[in-house]
């Protein structure tokens, strides 16, 4: 064996699914379900059951894709967290109080990073005091404008000290802008914190346990990529919401796509739509929102909606809908109440568990509601596939009217034309026909869909990205994340912070262990000002921000389209 | 979380890859800290608040209002094209419903953009806001419609447009021509002989504040606009009154921009002029968004403010108290113009243009039709040091049939004569828009 296996494991909501990887193909794979208060436990048992399928020890790399902190989040099992926030000039900072123990204090940056108004150190000390005394041991700081000049985060990092056992500063997550993002990302991280290194010890245990103590673990972020553990302990935030990641990733990693496309995971009750453009997928232009919280957390462009093969059939003032609700599962396997796959039964689409039931169920309802049967089920069928229709036609919409702000991009920008449909899930293989109708596009149903989450967080690569800032004028240069702040010649230009940008990307990445391909580097956004005063250059502002893109690790490229 | 009480439109286009050269005032960087500001503040993510892609507007945008020489392609860019297809955006967000109000953060400027187009002046080329208002009343019916110039330098270009139309009320606010560009914009211009009090200029001694401005808003602009109930109200939008621009004298702060903003309670603001672009803009935008929305802008304090510095002195408030005692009556009781030319049926006026950007010099003669049943038609014989002697012809929204008639029959009558190196006619009554010379 040339390389070591690869274990990709996504616990989902219903079930945990795992597989290990080889250069051949899928070697082994186990789906298990999820036991909800305790997903270490379907962890271990999913382990568990692919070490029967492959020897344990082969195993080099184990990427896990978790709702863990996801759902603390959303059951408010999340720790108390005390946020210390600087504003300035603009909206009031506490317009965006997160949380019990908010402290917002005075003190102002400006745009370019200038210190206009010093943060008051007696106010700082009052907050941190305060904090203590509700025995707080979690914090977030963050400022205005801080990735332009994260001096203030870092200062009162200094000053909370042995206070805390994390002090999540907002310029470490990301350069970019956006101050209440960047409060409740801070926000989020500190308060979901201890929970995820809890949990991360605890795997090591069990890997060591289960003999898989070679195995590197990586976790699965919104954004399709994987992050080393050690940098997940102190970015927990960005483990949140990766599920639909993995599927997505799950695709790209069987099936070669180089076009425009469309992504569909067809569930049980919703269906997640994601956008591919010339092959890459799509981000979300800010971040992803936790609850109702934008974030800055960087995550592939997907939506949902409650649309699924056990979504219930209804009619409502003689309109055929299905969906949102879900009384039970389908007739077919025992439920009381017709769904789509059901409608997919009588019109000879699918061939789902009882058939006779899901007849029987869909005859009585259209008598009920004095429909033919075939007319019932033939118009269910229809609007389950327009809502997804209407939906893919919105987002692709909505893509290509996203703001611009170069005259070139906005006469000569690219739109997004779909010309190619990918689909996944339980009912992927029923409803091709009629998606192929209602789209006329061509279709394809990958082999393997339904482990692909699986497969996509097993074959996802590392990703990172980094935001350069330089000021000729002020003779400075920050990349916030990566911590570097250093003098530059006042005729550094935008060439030189290319290369900066991307050589500072890599070697951070090399330091971290990860080793990195140069060709997966990608400059996405470089631009410079020239910055002018009295009619006189005075320097120039440069902005460039680069990534290392979602896509699958580099040797198992050639597993590419094999599996589609 | 923050909701906006007024849903809001943000056309922002700070056309990065265009300046008008490397060190102009116009140039790349002009909107970037704005940018900056906006997306630090997490505006766009405000519950009513959105970022809108503009329009590009196209030619035919372009000659529903202006009489372009010797063509529109010549006078303008592409930078051109979109700012005035974000006028025309926000104006389509606000009529179509989708918005409460929008706000086009756009560049390059227009308000000195006249009726008559042979290059750029006061860095305007064509005139945003008349392209888009026109843009309305061709596509979406709405005719009484109010400007008001907050710009620093007078709006002399859409004056010049608006001059002879009794169904567009004009106001602006500015600093005292006897002291800025274009030197212009005194009380005594108040429109032309059938819309006589529908243009109001407000000069304003140099160094007036807040207090100055809020005043005339206060005692002058909502009175007249109360009354004359128009049915969109437009902010054209300079930032220039701040007490950082490097080009002008007034002392008007980003908060003061809010209120005005607030008492204002325009539907539409459309950017224009101001070049503070680090010390004002960023704030002043963001001001007039959170007012625009109905949020909270108190907040909204310049770093380098010094209350004491930007307090309007005693003899400025009186003055502009005076002021604000006299202009009411230039909209309810306008005097007649005593410096009327009539001829023959026409009313006639000759203008010397200097375009400062390009260099160029242009003389018209003018000549309205005295039409008993309407507003009547404009013929405009004009000429430069680029353009031999031209013609356009334009038959207005709102004029008789019998002055439309004429108005087409001139048009080819000098098709016929010759005389004219290029002819355009807009004929709004018919829809009808023809150039010839080229
Ligand atoms: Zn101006
Ligand atoms: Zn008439």
């Amino acid at each position: 064996m040339q390389w070591g296996m690869l274990l990709g494991i996504d616990v989902g909501g219903t079930h945990t699914d795992a597989v290990v990887i080889d250069e051949s193909g899928i070697a082994a794979s186990c789906k298990v379900p999820t036991e909800h208060g305790n997903l270490l436990a379907s962890v271990e048992s999913v382990i568990d059951c692919v070490c029967r399928q492959v020897p344990a020890a082969e195993i080099e790399r184990l990427n896990l894709s978790t709702t863990l902190t996801t759902n603390a989040i959303v059951e408010g099992k999340t720790e108390e967290v005390g946020v210390l926030a600087v504003g300035g000039p603009g909206i009031d900072p506490t317009d965006f109080m997160l949380c019990r123990h908010f402290h917002a204090l005075s003190g102002a940056i400006d745009h370019r990073g200038q210190l206009i108004r010093p943060m008051k150190e007696s106010e700082l000390a009052a907050a941190v005091a305060a904090c203590r005394k509700d025995g707080i041991r979690a914090y977030a700081a963050v400022s205005k404008f801080s990735p332009r000049n994260p001096g203030m985060e870092n200062r009162m990092a200094e000053v909370i000290g042995e206070a805390a056992d994390v002090v999540t500063r907002g310029h470490a997550l990301t350069g970019r802008l956006n101050f209440p993002r960047r409060l409740a990302t801070a926000y989020f991280n500190s308060a979901i914190w201890r929970l995820f290194n809890d949990f991360a010890d605890a795997v090591g245990k069990s890997l060591r346990r289960l003999g898989l103590s070679a195995a590197r673990v990586n976790i699965l972020k919104a954004d399709g990529g994987t992050m080393p553990l050690s940098m997940a302990r102190e970015m927990p935030v960005e483990s949140i919401l990766s599920g639909p990641a993995a599927s997505i990733m799950g695709i790209i990693s069987m099936c070669d796509i180089v076009h425009d496309s469309i992504i569909l995971d067809i569930g049980g009750t919703t269906t997640d739509i994601a956008i591919f453009a010339k092959g890459a997928p799509l981000m979300e232009p800010d971040g992803i929102a936790i609850g109702s919280h934008p974030t800055l957390v960087r995550s592939l462009l997907t939506r949902s909606i409650g649309v699924g093969g056990d979504s219930a059939l209804s009619v409502l003032a003689e309109e055929v809908r299905v969906g949102p609700q879900r009384p039970g599962p389908a007739m077919a396997a025992g439920g009381g109440h017709p769904t789509l796959i059901d409608a997919c039964n009588h019109l000879g689409l699918a061939g789902h568990g009882d058939i006779a039931r899901s007849r029987a169920g869909i005859e009585r309802f259209a008598a009920d509601h004095s429909l033919k049967p075939e007319e019932l089920a033939q118009r269910a069928v229809d609007a389950a596939v327009g809502r997804i229709r209407d939906e893919v036609r919105a987002m692709v919409k909505e893509v290509n009217e996203r703001p611009v702000y170069t005259i070139h991009e906005l006469l000569e920008g690219r739109r997004i034309v779909p010309s190619k449909i990918y689909i996944m899930g339980g009912p992927a293989e029923v409803l091709k026909m009629p998606i192929f109708k209602a789209f006329s596009l061509s279709v394809s149903v990958p082999q393997s869909y339904a482990v692909a989450n699986a497969v996509g967080a097993a074959l996802t690569r590392t990703t990172r990205s980094v935001e350069l800032f330089a000021d000729t004028e002020q003779l400075r240069l920050h990349i916030p994340t990566l911590g570097v702040s250093r003098v530059i010649e006042p005729d550094y230009d935008l060439e030189a912070a290319r290369r900066d940008a991307a050589r500072s990307l890599l070697s951070f990445m090399r330091a971290e262990g990860v080793p990195s391909r140069e060709e997966n580097v990608e400059i996405t956004q470089a631009s410079s000002f020239n910055m002018v005063e009295g009619g006189r250059l005075v320097g120039r502002n440069i902005r460039v921000k680069c990534q290392i893109r979602p896509g699958i690790l580099h040797r198992y490229k050639e597993l590419l389209g094999r599996l589609c | 979380m923050l909701k906006a009480a007024h849903s809001l439109g943000i056309v922002f286009f700070p056309a990065f890859d265009w300046a008008l050269s490397p060190t102009h005032p116009e140039r790349e960087e002009r909107l970037l800290y704005t940018q900056d500001q906006l997306e630090e503040e997490g505006v766009f993510d405000i519950e009513g608040i959105a970022e809108v892609k503009p329009l590009v507007a196209d030619v035919a945008d372009v000659e529903r209002v202006h009489f372009t020489f010797p063509e529109t392609e010549l006078v303008t860019t592409r930078s051109h094209l979109v700012a005035a297809g974000g006028a025309m955006r926000a104006a389509q967000l606000v009529l179509s419903g989708a918005r409460d109000k929008a706000f086009a953060l756009v560049r390059p400027p227009g308000h000195h953009a006249m009726k008559s187009v042979h290059g750029t002046r006061g860095f305007c080329a064509i005139n945003n806001e008349a392209i888009m208002i026109e843009h309305v009343r061709e596509t979406h019916g709405a005719r009484r419609i109010a400007v008001v110039d907050t710009d620093c330098h007078h709006g002399d270009g859409t004056q010049d447009i608006y001059w002879h139309d009794p169904d567009v009320l004009f106001i602006s606010l500015h600093q005292d021509g006897r002291t800025l560009y274009p030197g212009t914009g005194f009380p005594a211009e108040c429109g032309g002989p059938k819309a006589r009090g529908r243009t109001i200029n407000i000069p304003l001694p140099p160094q007036t504040g807040d207090e100055g401005f809020l005043m005339v808003i206060e005692r002058v602009v909502r009175p007249i606009l109360d009354d004359f109930k128009p049915e969109l109200v437009i902010n054209s939008a300079g930032q220039d009154n701040h007490f950082t621009d490097p080009i002008t004298d007034m002392n008007v702060t980003a908060r003061g921009y809010g209120r005005l903003n607030e008492l204002l309670n325009p539907d539409i603001a459309v950017l224009e002029g101001g070049y503070s672009i680090q010390g004002a803009l960023p704030y002043v935008n963001l001001a007039i968004v959170l007012a625009m929305a109905g949020l909270d802008y108190s907040g909204v304090v310049e770093p380098d403010l010094e209350p004491a510095r930007v307090r309007q002195s005693n003899r400025t408030t009186e003055y502009v108290k005076r002021l604000c005692g006299e202009l009411p009556r230039l909209y309810f009781n306008p005097p007649p113009d005593t410096s009327l030319t009539r001829e023959n049926g026409y009313f006639v006026r000759r203008k010397e243009i200097f375009y400062d950007t390009d260099n160029i010099r242009e003389t018209q003669m003018e000549f309205l039709r005295d039409c008993e049943h309407c507003p009547g038609f404009l013929r405009l014989e004009t000429r430069s040091n680029r353009v031999p002697l031209s013609l356009g012809i334009e038959a207005p929204v709102g004029v008789c049939g019998a002055c439309a008639e004429e108005a087409r029959r001139q048009f080819e009558d000098a098709q016929l004569k010759g005389g004219f190196r290029y002819a355009q006619l807009i004929d709004r009554v018919n829809k009808i828009y023809q150039r010839i010379g080229f």
